[in-house]
């Protein structure tokens, strides 16, 4: 039984160098490896933000700042939009290519808003709190850590906007799903991410 | 070369995937939770214990949600799961014990 299933993986990678000898797409497990990484980023980033939280000796608090309804807003944004990247994925695989790069547009777009909201929250800290990345504990902590997931998302737009283009210009088609597979494990990981922010480190008093 | 995503698709560590109706049902599970999460926030007299394990609690589950049927991993591989899981529980160590060296116990029972 190993055997044959052995053989049947060595098969696979002769017909498809991206099939390894465990009959696994190397991208693929390139991509888990990549959001595993990420993960303990984002762990320490979240374990500094809560080791400090309450330690600040000047500036405001996080309570004080917070605009709840806008975070709640921004992540329905990017659960919506974890909804219309996987069925920008079903459409690629029933070769509806045209739908898919709609559903992928749409994610992009809801990507997009959720960065200018997440853009006008730092102005708004900024500008309203005198809140700055160099004001206190909670503001390196907390700058730093919702930063990095925001570059995250922005990188993610990006990715996404390349393959609306190729879908565009004929050059996706489903051949590509394995492509356009990891481009949504991605930004599924950039919502998992904003599922652990919003709870930790906005709605937990 | 059809064949070839096909092909990824279904033996490149992917056993199969949710179909679109389950898809659109995790959503609309997701939507429930978040709106249950921040309605929570707004309850009057809610002990902080009772707060903090129900916030925690609708996190994993909608955790779980992205992650099982958005990402798959409730159908790919072995390898794969063991590569996000793996990570993913040295990262929630992470998180403890900088909790427990800073003594920020936010989340956890204050020793007498």
């Amino acid at each position: 039984m190993a055997d044959h299933a052995a053989t049947h993986a060595v098969a696979h990678a002769i017909h498809d160098p991206n099939i390894g000898n465990t009959g696994l797409d190397h991208r693929k497990m390139g991509m888990w490896a990549f959001l595993g990484s990420d993960c303990m980023f984002f762990g320490s980033l979240i374990g500094t933000y809560l080791a400090y939280k309450g330690k600040s000796i000047s500036g405001p608090s996080p309570h004080d700042v917070f605009d709840i309804p806008l975070t709640s807003y921004s992540a329905a944004l990017l659960l919506a939009s974890s909804l219309t990247m996987v069925l920008a994925l079903a459409a690629l695989q029933d070769n509806r290519v045209k739908v898919a790069a709609r559903w992928l547009l749409a994610t992009a777009l809801m990507g997009l808003h959720f960065v200018l909201n997440q853009v006008y929250e730092f102005w708004s800290f900024v500008h309203h709190y005198d809140l700055t990345l160099s004001t206190s504990l909670f503001g390196s902590s907390f700058f730093v850590l919702t930063g990095f997931h925001g570059a995250h998302v922005t990188g993610g737009v990006l990715w996404l906007l390349i393959l609306v283009g190729l879908a565009w210009r004929g050059q996706l088609d489903r051949r590509d799903y394995t492509k356009v597979e990891i481009a949504g494990l991605y930004w599924h990981f950039v919502d998992i991410v904003w599922i652990a922010i919003f709870t930790i480190i906005y709605l937990i008093p | 070369m059809a064949d070839h995503g096909t092909t990824a698709a279904t033996h490149g560590g992917g056993g199969g995937h949710a179909s679109v109706k389950t898809y659109i049902n995790v959503a609309i599970v997701l939507a429930i939770i978040t709106a249950v999460e921040v309605a929570t926030l707004y309850i009057p007299g809610i002990p902080n214990w009772l707060l903090v394990t129900s916030l925690l609690a609708m996190s994993a589950l909608k955790f779980y949600l992205v992650v099982g049927f958005f990402m798959h991993l409730k159908y790919d591989h072995q390898i794969m799961r063991s590569l996000f899981v793996g990570p993913l529980i040295i990262a929630i160590a992470i998180i403890l014990a900088l909790m427990a060296l800073f003594s920020a116990f936010l989340l956890l029972p204050r020793p007498h």
